[in-house]
């Protein structure tokens, strides 16, 4: 009885692991979004396909903050009129700083590294989490 | 000639139909229509009884089976072409719009079909002993068709599709401790994208209708097993006890009682078998209530099956199946919506993820299971299940009242907005 559940224990076990891939191919979670003076002041810039928010401001410099909202993966859109990010699916509201403030969101939204490459571009790290006080100075 | 005759002899092997040794061989000599014995009780066969849910149910998920095959034939699982495939189908493909509607339409029937035959089993006590673990295997087969319809979701990659299946994980993704683990082993990475399209499309195709048909191979077979179809209460009303149906074998009523038996009818010892059988019913006076199940039930289900497929295919002809613009992951669509059958869920989901996506649905599903062996009361009779048949109906009634605050009551940003109020979304 004991070879029999050990043998499906490891059956399923190996299962599990196949079905798990080796490699992912998606896009790196660090990347380059451009040179500085690509970005504006005032209104964040918003990249589609990263999912991201780019904050320039004069005095503070550089942030980025995850558009993907924390309840349940919709994208948020922020809202110019009041300063604040809305979540289409489930009405979460997040402050200027990614903090909930209304909805059923769990947790603010993420703010990522921003670092300057080599290259003079910006590089954005979505596996490296930052407070929401983070700048980059340029 | 002879030779022709031989060969149909070797398929049909039974006598005339107009004998009734042919209409019993015609039964008990075919692998399809033994699903019936050769002889059926005539209650059995009621409309009002049990609407043929179970038998539309099944001829909705034959539907499905066919035009899915039928759309397999165009259809390539890839973020790339799969949206240009649903385009083909819809404007290009030899009534491609036509068998798609015919899928979707089929899918949506299945869903309310399976749900009404839960009620109807439920509301008829058709789940009590012995066929409580028919009700378990109906209830899997309920969540197996929820999970063809998710699965079925994603595959024309469109908005819909695409936002549905995002929410959709990611509700799984609170599960504690292996929600996020179980995320990822299901979409094949960690965002919906290519990966999470090929294996929704196995599951969808392969890997959940094989344990569907499984699924209801056991189920038809434990209704034949476990005393046949479902038998109206009325029928049970005004006998003596001891005239009621005898449960053999059952702890409570553990002996075999000798009955009457029709003195016009010739009977034979087919078989002896030792030991107590699981579950039989008898009772004396319904020898002449059978019918043979050829032409009376077969004729009925037949015209149960035809309805079935002509409602479909003129549902078809007049309601499209929709297609939403090619998924966008950068742009949720406002107001989001999941399919209607799972708004009850997103409504919940949208007050709090843990206890509306995981706690309350695992909840529901551990208290369906359950029923049957919670529900220790044998009789099926409503006055004696008052409290059952009242909870019961609170937990439909819910269900369904979710469901449409969250179709008809949701606008932007989930507000709450009634279907009457005009709702102008801003362009910010």
């Amino acid at each position: 009885m004991a070879t029999l559940f050990s043998g499906v224990s490891v059956s399923l076990g190996a299962v599990v692991r196949y079905l798990v891939p080796s490699v992912y191919y998606e896009p790196p979670q660090s990347f380059k979004i451009g040179n500085p003076a690509d970005f504006a002041y005032g209104a964040p810039s918003f990249l589609a396909e990263e999912k991201i928010f780019v904050f320039r401001d004069r005095e503070k410099g550089f942030a980025v903050a995850s558009a993907v909202c924390t309840h349940l993966g919709c994208t948020v859109a922020h809202f110019q009129s009041d300063q604040k990010f809305h979540c289409p699916c489930h009405g979460s509201v997040f402050a200027a700083d990614g903090s909930v403030q209304h909805g059923p969101a769990p947790k603010p939204l993420q703010w990522f590294e921003v670092t300057m490459a080599r290259d003079g571009q910006l590089r954005v790290d979505k596996e490296k989490a930052v407070p929401s006080s983070y700048r980059l100075m340029v | 000639m002879k030779f022709f005759t031989d060969i149909w002899r070797s398929i049909f092997r039974g006598e005339s139909l107009s004998t009734d040794k042919g209409k019993s061989e015609l039964v008990f000599l075919n692998v399809w229509l033994h699903i019936h014995p050769a002889k059926v009780k005539k209650e059995h066969m009621r409309f009002k009884h049990t609407f043929y849910l179970g038998f539309i149910t099944f001829f909705l998920f034959v539907i499905l089976v066919t035009t899915g095959i039928a759309l397999m034939c165009y259809y390539r699982p890839s973020t790339s072409q799969a949206y240009q495939d649903m385009k083909d189908l819809q404007f290009v493909v030899f009534l491609g719009p036509y068998l798609r509607a015919m899928h979707r339409w089929a899918a949506h029937g299945m869903v309310v079909c399976v749900f009404l035959h839960m009620c109807r089993v439920f509301y008829t006590g058709s789940y009590k002993r012995p066929r409580q673990f028919n009700w378990v295997v109906g209830v899997l087969l309920l969540l197996l068709t929820l999970g063809l319809s998710f699965t079925g979701y994603l595959l024309p990659w469109d908005q819909l599709a695409f936002w549905a299946i995002t929410v959709g994980t990611n509700i799984g993704s609170y599960a504690p401790l292996v929600g996020g683990q179980l995320r990822e082993l299901l979409l094949g990475g960690h965002s919906v994208g290519e990966g999470a399209l090929l294996r929704f499309y196995v599951l969808h195709v392969a890997v959940l209708p094989s344990i569907v048909i499984l699924l209801t191979i056991v189920h038809f077979w434990r209704v034949r097993k476990d005393g046949g179809l479902s038998r109206p209460i009325w029928k049970l009303k005004g006998r003596q006890p001891e005239q009621e149906l005898v449960t053999i074998g059952a702890p409570a009523q553990p002996a075999l009682r000798a009955t009457a038996v029709s003195t016009s009818k010739t009977y034979g010892l087919m078989e002896v078998v030792t030991g107590k059988p699981i579950f039989e019913t008898i009772a004396p006076d319904e020898e002449d209530d059978a019918v043979f199940a050829h032409p009376y039930a077969f004729f009925r289900e037949a015209i149960a099956l035809m309805a079935t497929v002509t409602t479909i295919m003129a549902t078809s002809l007049f309601f499209r199946a929709p297609l939403e613009e090619l998924a966008n992951p950068a742009k949720t669509p406002n107001p989001a919506k999941a399919p209607w059958y799972f708004l009850g869920l997103q409504e919940l989901v949208s007050h709090s993820a843990f206890i509306g996506g995981v706690v309350a649905p695992a909840l529901m599903v551990v208290a369906l299971l359950a029923i049957p062996y919670f529900d220790r009361n044998p009789s099926r009779r409503p006055s004696d299940r008052k409290w059952a048949i009242g909870l019961f109906t609170v937990f439909v009634a819910a269900n369904i009242a979710l469901i449409i605050v969250g179709t008809f009551f949701r606008g932007p940003g989930w507000a709450f907005v009634p279907p009457w109020v005009h709702v102008v979304t801003g362009a910010e």
